[in-house]
């Protein structure tokens, strides 16, 4: 987050100074550069964010949709013979909130964050994953 | 028939061990859910992904086998399985695979050492069970339980030393006609067990095998400061919390099987009937939350904690203490927990 606060503070700084004096050549040049690393720590940072931590569904082995975790989002799953399921994304935690499976054990499960962390609808063979997420301390459940 | 899976295989991580000089092994997970009904997850260590994708399949063409000789409800072009045995009640004798001989004979054995808590021979019960329980789950405004006299009507169809086993011939005769075998609380732990030994000879010595949450440890794990036991959580009952597990425990070589309400249930009237059925009531057990097991033989864990939760606290208690590297760990109704006495040692501080 000290990136985009960076900025914030660069901006200021010149719309500050243009109004009662020109930009000294200095000036422009620092600004210059603060601006830059600040714009491409940024990109790595929302480069790392796409990459870093994505919620991956998959239908029957198959990849059905990739979505970022840091992004709160509502996805229906449905498939063509009328099964579906519903995924909520919220602030970095995944659960399933409605499904029309006969045991509803999906939707009972857990709130999912950390990497490899999966919620699985047998009857609908629907797995939700959480790659590259925060690191669990734990590898596996007992259940 | 051979069929190919897809086995989604994840590279989790790259690891260097130092210790054992410049050698690099690499952390891989890959799941499947097509045994057992339920989800089996691989964790494990391999230099490469294609080692690893061998490894899985190599665990998942043995736990398919077992998958399809321990099933009592579907047939297999070929393959007498238990389903064959149930048919032939009364009829004849089946010949079946050494799998199925091994897995009945240490069934009894489990049922012996738990004082008839684990009867691979109460099938004829748990249909019942299984029956009003499916319906209840498909249609809910119309569940209903079994009638008691539906129940102990079964109860004399349930006599384990009916089954014949004859070794020589390789063949098993239930001579009840209504005897029907259900291995559900036993057989996937013990699938799990013969698996994890039988893919450690071929090379895989440190990795993991979850079937349905049934856990067996292969070895240790590695990372930064070198080998490592795998931290194997045991699953909060109350699913609604954030906390999802209760304990963390540090398993090397060791099996960890919890039984609990929460697994597999249906709803009748508001009240919520679980599948583990006490032999005596006939009802779903109504003692405890969960019941967690761990010890080396993933087979026995599972059929411990079936058995113990069946039991009042202090039969099992009594149980456990009377075996050598086995404890157990209670959630009762109230939320306390209780230990077995070395139970606590597991626990990740």
């Amino acid at each position: 987050m000290m990136e985009p606060m960076n900025i914030v503070r660069v901006l200021k700084h010149i719309s500050g100074s243009s109004g009662c004096k020109m930009l000294k050549r200095n000036d422009v040049i620092m600004t210059g550069i603060v601006l830059l690393i600040a714009l491409v720590s940024l990109g790595f940072f929302f480069l790392n964010k796409k990459e870093g931590s994505a919620v991956v569904i998959t239908v029957n082995g198959k990849i059905y949709q990739q979505i970022e975790l840091e992004q709160n989002n509502t996805i229906k799953i449905e498939q063509e013979n009328g099964d579906y399921n519903e995924v909520v994304i919220q602030d970095g935690y995944v659960w399933m909130t409605d499904a029309d499976c006969p045991d509803k054990l999906c939707v009972k499960h857990n709130k999912i964050h950390y990497n490899h962390e999966t919620i699985v609808c047998l009857p609908h063979k629907v797995v939700v994953e959480i790659i590259g997420g925060e690191e669990n301390t734990v590898d596996i459940i007992a259940k | 028939m051979k069929k190919v899976v897809t086995i989604f295989t994840v590279l989790a991580m790259i690891i260097n061990i130092t210790a054992c000089g410049p050698k690099t092994e690499q952390r891989f997970e890959s799941s499947f859910l097509e045994l057992f009904d339920t989800v089996t997850t691989i964790v494990g260590y391999a230099p490469d992904e294609k080692t690893f994708t061998d490894y899985s399949q190599l665990i998942y063409n043995r736990l398919e086998e077992y998958h399809q000789l321990y099933d009592i409800y579907n047939d297999y072009d070929g393959v007498n399985n238990i389903k064959t045995i149930n048919d032939n009640a009364g009829i004849k004798p089946v010949k079946v695979n050494q799998k199925i001989i091994d897995l009945l004979e240490f069934s009894i054995q489990m049922d012996q050492m738990t004082n008839d808590n684990v009867n691979v021979a109460f099938g004829a019960v748990l249909s019942i069970w299984h029956d009003y329980r499916t319906k209840g789950i498909d249609d809910p405004i119309s569940a209903k339980l079994p009638s008691m006299n539906e129940l102990q009507g079964m109860v004399k169809h349930t006599d384990i030393s009916k089954v014949k086993i004859d070794k020589e011939a390789s063949t098993v005769y239930l001579e009840d006609p209504l005897m029907r075998l259900d291995v559900g609380a036993i057989a996937k732990g013990y699938a799990t067990e013969m698996t994890a030994k039988y893919i450690e000879e071929q090379g895989f010595t440190n990795g993991m095998i979850s079937v349905g949450g049934n856990v067996r440890t292969i070895g240790t794990k590695f990372d930064e400061a070198g080998t490592k036991p795998w931290s194997v959580g045991i699953q909060n009952p109350d699913q609604e919390s954030a906390q999802t597990t209760v304990h963390i425990l540090q398993l090397e070589d060791m099996s960890l099987v919890t039984s609990g309400v929460y697994e597999r249930y249906y709803t009748v009237d508001g009240k919520r009937y679980h599948h583990i059925i006490d032999p005596e009531t006939l009802m779903p057990s109504e003692l405890f939350q969960s019941v967690s097991i761990v010890c080396k033989d993933s087979g026995m864990a599972d059929a411990l904690s079936t058995s113990i939760f069946n039991m009042t606290l202090e039969e099992g208690k009594n149980l456990i203490e009377s075996l050598e590297d086995t404890e157990a760990f209670w959630i009762l109704n109230d939320g306390t927990y209780e230990y077995s006495s070395g139970f606590e040692a597991y626990i990740r501080k």
